[in-house]
């Protein structure tokens, strides 16, 4: 095949995922270390879904939304444990002020353990009221 | 931040992620052809019927390769753009320190900031993703693989670069508009704790945190070119006809392996020091020399992580000019690998003065010394290759023979630094800045824009403009040895280094001190109208050039030198003329069948 002229191969030449993969992972990061509670969830949906999404299209998994909820339940877990830990406190911080308050420990907790909860209601909504599971269109 | 700043943010990442399924759905066109991940396109058996919509068209295709070769033009181009920052910060650095008060920058810190963003932009930003630009784009073609072994992992190492390198800038873009960021990170390239850590500004955050992605990108991208060198070659590809510079990219895939995620990890370290009151590296927890003793286990590998690819093309480039084999090619291997293992045993060579115990000192010394055997291998191959070899001085070939000059001036005073007894008079100096920067421009890039040259041909289809480009190395190998002799004798004068101004001396010799730092800006800008011209003459022959209608642009037949990924060129060049090229171009209406206007 290298005869073919910008060919490599017999494969698909394009993925939507590995940008979305990479982007995910930089908001959440900034939005978990610096308490963004935006970009947090933002960043995380963008990271799972996305990783979901390269898994499926790689074939190893044939339906995305086990995985998604599998991740959406890990996510909910270190978010409450996260949120328990800070003793159930929390507070909206300036980035300015400090971040190691209980307060913000507490809120990074909750923006991962919703990033969880939507991702689950994604998960639920993509297998019993779409038809994404069934194919590979997506 | 107040209340109203976390709606608005809200908004705008919600607003984000419905982009994100818009343009997701609007995809599933272009990529329901796929023959992969079961039967839904069935076209495995039918080479034909997908040869034109394998990339989508425009922008799309960018965002979503996953193709080698596009991959390493990305690596390229951000590669480029690091460049550019980070000279740009070395020009404003040096024009300041033509005069000795304090002149062109608002202050101290702007110079400070200015000093880490060049150094973290030109190691982490231009450094490594340039190689990995040469690495993605060529290996696979000189191993005769298809592809990276993991293609997908491949496009995610790229990605992470871009929100890597704006998290580390982000202290310019954001400091003019908030209170609470002072300027740029302005810890150094190597931040060191205790500074790192009670440095309030939060940019430094943003920038470790930029720095650990880009450690991520790294690591993913070595372990994608282990598994590819190892597992994807050619039939006819064994280990003992391995090209050199996929040897020298195989050992520097290790030193990433084993250096990078420590890097990540002391990182972590740091930011939980500065945000979450641990004691990594606090007095009264593991101390600030630990964060050294870290660093530097990354830190020294890292110098080799970056020099030994150029290496590999030095010593692949110059025996095409040389009209010969590589001399000695089995011991380039061997001092390949020699260099690799050493690497990670002389760390503290750069800690000699921070009093550690005096016979760990002179163990770490002995290893540095050594390091210069295997050093000394290559460089003694090179000039072999080139005795009484036929040379073609054209400009790929100018800058391989300017990598050996200035990697034998680069290498020679690191010799003298590594004796404790010298390194006790020059630590900290001018000397050291002079050594290193012989190293990694006059060696480093200068391998870079060999192998720039020297197969622009091929990632191109054009011919660079041969004037403009002996314009480039000249000014180049002029400006590069004004800047840093004149370090190297600011050195040996007790100039210390990171200091914005000089006006407050008193003992020294002044004058030469003046001298020499007026030299260094002058030097520099020489360096800058070279790299000016040298951009110029990439993106107006890329868009202007004559085409390339010879798949041997080189000669390269002539001295039976043509390798593997010129038959590639070759045979794309062929296919390309047959069937008028250019269809990857163009936008596709469906997922189907070549229409006419494509076969004509």
């Amino acid at each position: 095949m290298e005869e073919q002229p910008g060919l490599s191969d017999q494969y698909r030449m394009s993925s939507p995922w590995p940008m979305l993969i990479a982007f995910g992972l930089a908001i959440a990061e900034v939005g978990i270390i610096w308490p963004l509670a935006p970009l947090a969830v933002g960043g995380l949906l963008l990271l799972t879904g996305s990783i979901v999404g390269i898994v499926r299209e790689a074939g190893y998994v044939e339906s995305p939304w086990p995985l998604l909820s599998g991740f959406a339940l890990a996510l909910v877990a270190i978010g409450l444990a996260l949120f328990a830990y800070s003793g159930g406190a929390f507070a909206v911080n300036s980035v300015s002020e400090s971040l190691r308050t209980s307060g913000s420990i507490g809120l990074r907790g909750l923006s991962i353990a919703f990033a969880g909860v939507i991702a689950l209601v994604g998960a639920l909504v993509g297998k019993y009221w779409t038809t994404a599971n069934a194919g590979h269109s997506v | 931040m107040a209340i109203e700043g976390q709606i608005a943010l809200t908004v705008l990442m919600g607003a984000l992620l419905v982009g994100v399924a818009v343009w997701l759905t609007r995809l599933e066109d272009w990529r329901s052809y796929t023959p992969l991940a079961g039967g839904a396109g069935g076209a495995i058996g039918d080479e034909s019927a997908h040869v034109h919509e394998e990339k989508p068209a425009g922008i799309i295709r960018w965002l979503t390769t996953v193709d080698h070769k596009d991959i390493g033009i990305l690596y390229g181009t951000y590669a480029l753009i690091a460049f550019v920052w980070g000279g740009l910060a070395a020009v404003l650095m040096r024009a300041e320190l033509a005069t000795a008060s304090l002149s062109l920058l608002n202050n101290t810190q702007v110079y400070n900031a200015l000093l880490t963003s060049h150094g973290i932009t030109m190691l982490f930003l231009f450094g490594t993703p340039i190689l990995a630009a040469f690495s993605n784009y060529f290996i696979p073609l000189l191993i005769d693989a298809d592809d990276m072994a993991f293609p997908r992992i491949n496009a995610i190492a790229f990605w992470l670069l871009p929100p890597g390198a704006i998290l580390i800038w982000a202290g310019f873009f954001v400091a003019p508009f908030t209170e609470a960021m002072t300027t740029g990170a302005a810890t150094s390239w190597t931040m060191y704790p205790p500074l790192s850590v009670e440095q309030t500004n939060p940019s430094v955050d943003l920038m470790l945190l930029g720095l650990h992605l880009t450690g991520v990108s790294a690591t993913m991208g070595a372990i994608n070119f282990i598994a590819t060198i190892f597992s994807e070659r050619g039939e006819d590809v064994g280990w003992s006809n391995l090209d050199i510079f996929s040897w020298t990219v195989l050992t520097q895939s290790g030193l990433i392996l084993f250096a990078f995620p420590l890097l990540g990890s002391a990182i972590i370290m740091l930011l939980l020091d500065r945000n979450f009151s641990t004691v990594f590296f606090a007095a009264e927890g593991g101390g600030t020399i630990l964060w050294q003793h870290l660093f530097w286990f990354f830190g020294h590998p890292e110098v080799y992580i970056l020099v030994l690819p150029p290496m590999g093309i030095v010593s692949y480039v110059l025996p095409k000019f040389s009209g010969r084999k590589l001399f000695g090619f089995k011991f380039v291997v061997y001092s390949t690998l020699a260099i690799g293992v050493l690497s990670f045993g002389v760390w503290a060579h750069h800690m000699f003065t921070t009093g550690i115990d005096p016979r760990l000192r002179a163990s770490f010394m002995a290893v540095s010394l050594a390091i210069a055997i295997p050093s000394a291998v290559k460089t003694f191959n090179w000039i072999t290759t080139l005795w009484n070899g036929s040379l073609r001085l054209n400009t790929p070939m100018l800058f391989c023979i300017g990598f050996i000059s200035n990697f034998i001036i680069g290498g020679v005073t690191g010799v003298f630094l590594a004796a404790i007894p010298i390194d006790l008079v020059l630590h900290d100096t001018y000397y050291v800045v002079g050594h290193f920067h012989y190293v990694v421009m006059g060696a480093i890039a200068f391998a870079g824009f060999a192998g720039i040259y020297y197969w622009y041909p091929m990632y191109t289809g054009r011919m660079y403009q041969r004037t403009l480009a002996k314009w480039h190395f000249w000014l180049s190998m002029i400006g590069t040895n004004l800047t840093f002799f004149a370090m190297i004798i600011l050195g040996y004068a007790g100039f210390t280094r990171r200091y914005a101004t000089y006006d407050g001396l008193t003992v020294g010799p002044v004058e030469v001190i003046t001298a020499m730092h007026q030299a260094a800006t002058l030097g520099a800008f020489l360096l800058l109208i070279g790299q000016i011209i040298w951009v110029w003459n990439m993106v107006s022959s890329w868009i202007d050039g004559p085409k390339v209608e010879d798949g041997d642009p080189w000669n390269l037949a002539e001295t039976n030198m043509k390798s593997r990924e010129w038959a590639w060129f070759e045979r794309k060049l062929d296919t390309t003329i047959a069937t008028d090229g250019g269809a990857e171009e163009e936008p596709l209406a469906d997922g189907g069948e070549p229409t006419e206007s494509d076969e004509s």
